[in-house]
């Protein structure tokens, strides 16, 4: 056997293998479970109520609200400016260019914190960055945003200092009392615009 | 882990450099082989010599490999790969009028400037050639728009559009690739050259 004849047979012995096994297909972790156990002791993913309402005041731009919740829900009710990418179809290649950039901040959000939760793992663990949890979920965004509760007179001030801006946003936000909850909102639902992040050139090939 | 760049494993500030390492090698293999000489590349055309087809489809076969095998093994996450996209018209024409500067120059672009590094003259000619078609086809690219962007296709791949695997069309290629080398041998002895 020549070692032309040799070289042949190997290429045609890996073309087998390789037409024989499946495709890989998986969508491989880039955090270790280590890595991950720092993160989630962290609780570095969490942003307060507080905060998200800031920045939805100030109309922040870099902020990208997500509802993972079914469209249903999403329906009856969402945050302003919020798109609605549920749980079970985080993983599509449509939705990838929101998950995984740089340049916006996420905050996924489910009624607690069980569905943002599941999702920010999910995309923590593909490497993905800027992707945060609403802390609390929107039923502690009701009660405290939508709601205040007036705090006890021996509390100390920034109590109080919080207290009022809670107020302050209820009224932004429509809040304040339950009738908000009851009325849905009329605002359709937004289809989340897809920027598709610029594919990088491949150098031309040829020879 | 890969792609290295795509992924900023590596920086993509390097990717110029990397491209002038890997082009220095291309370059050096493509002389090594011969391809500097016109008459090496028109001989697959005259069938005396199918060298071209024999390295350009052995590059592609192992590229092609190493690339199924790597994401087998989860080393390269194959969707982040840039598939250049089809437009099927002009590709078409296209790869006639290239294969027929092949035949009548004697060079495709890389190997034209292999050849003008080595002091041949006539690729030197070449290359003039090919500034003188980019700067007709640029002033002409208005005439031209509406072919050149006619049927997009998109970034397809040929396993893609026949319901195959990857790995099965794979071998298919080389199976392919192995019957055209030895269909090549045959055209050298049946259409031999002495010296050229």
């Amino acid at each position: 056997m020549t070692i032309k004849n040799m070289i042949f047979a190997a290429m045609i012995l890996l073309g087998v293998v390789i037409a024989m096994v499946p495709e890989n297909t998986t969508k491989p972790y880039k955090l270790t479970a280590e890595e991950m156990l720092v993160e989630v002791q962290g609780a570095a993913e969490m942003v307060s109520a507080d905060d998200v309402a800031h920045w939805l005041i100030s109309k922040d731009p870099s902020l990208q609200l997500i509802d993972v919740r079914t469209p249903d829900e999403y329906q009856k009710f969402h945050l302003e400016g919020a798109i609605n990418v549920p749980l079970s179809v985080i993983l599509k290649d449509e939705y990838r260019d929101y998950m995984d950039q740089g340049v916006k901040t996420n905050v996924l959000y489910s009624n607690g914190t069980i569905g943002s939760h599941q999702g920010w793992m999910i995309l923590r663990q593909l490497g993905f960055e800027n992707n945060y949890v609403l802390q609390g979920g929107l039923n502690y965004w009701f009660d405290t945003i939508m709601n205040p509760k007036e705090p006890p007179v021996t509390s100390p001030d920034e109590e109080f200092a919080r207290y009022d801006f809670r107020k302050a946003a209820s009224g932004v936000f429509g809040g304040g009392n339950a009738a908000a909850l009851a009325a849905p909102t009329k605002t359709k639902a937004s289809k989340p615009k897809i920027v598709r992040k610029k594919k990088k050139k491949a150098p031309a090939g040829g020879c | 882990m890969g792609p290295l760049v795509p992924q900023e494993i590596i920086g993509a500030d390097w990717n110029l450099f990397i491209a002038f390492v890997v082009g220095i090698g291309f370059g050096f293999v493509l002389e090594q082989a011969g391809f500097s000489s016109s008459r090496k590349l028109a001989g697959m055309f005259y069938g005396y010599d199918t060298v071209v087809l024999k390295v350009f489809f052995t590059a592609a076969i192992t590229a092609m490999l190493g690339l199924l095998f790597f994401s087998l093994f989860g080393w390269i996450d194959l969707s982040l790969i840039y598939v250049n996209p089809t437009f099927l018209g002009s590709a078409i024409v296209g790869g006639i009028i290239m294969g027929a500067g092949f035949i009548i120059g004697g060079f495709c672009p890389g190997t034209s400037v292999c050849a003008a590094a080595i002091g041949k003259i006539d690729a030197m000619v070449f290359i003039g050639g090919i500034f003188v078609g980019i700067f007709a086809f640029a002033e002409g690219y208005p005439l031209v728009k509406d072919f050149y962007m006619s049927g997009s296709l998109g970034p397809i791949k040929l396993s893609d559009i026949l319901g195959l695997s990857g790995g099965f069309f794979a071998l298919l290629v080389i199976i392919a690739a192995l019957v055209m080398f030895k269909l090549g041998e045959l055209a050298e002895k049946r259409w031999p050259r002495e010296e050229y």
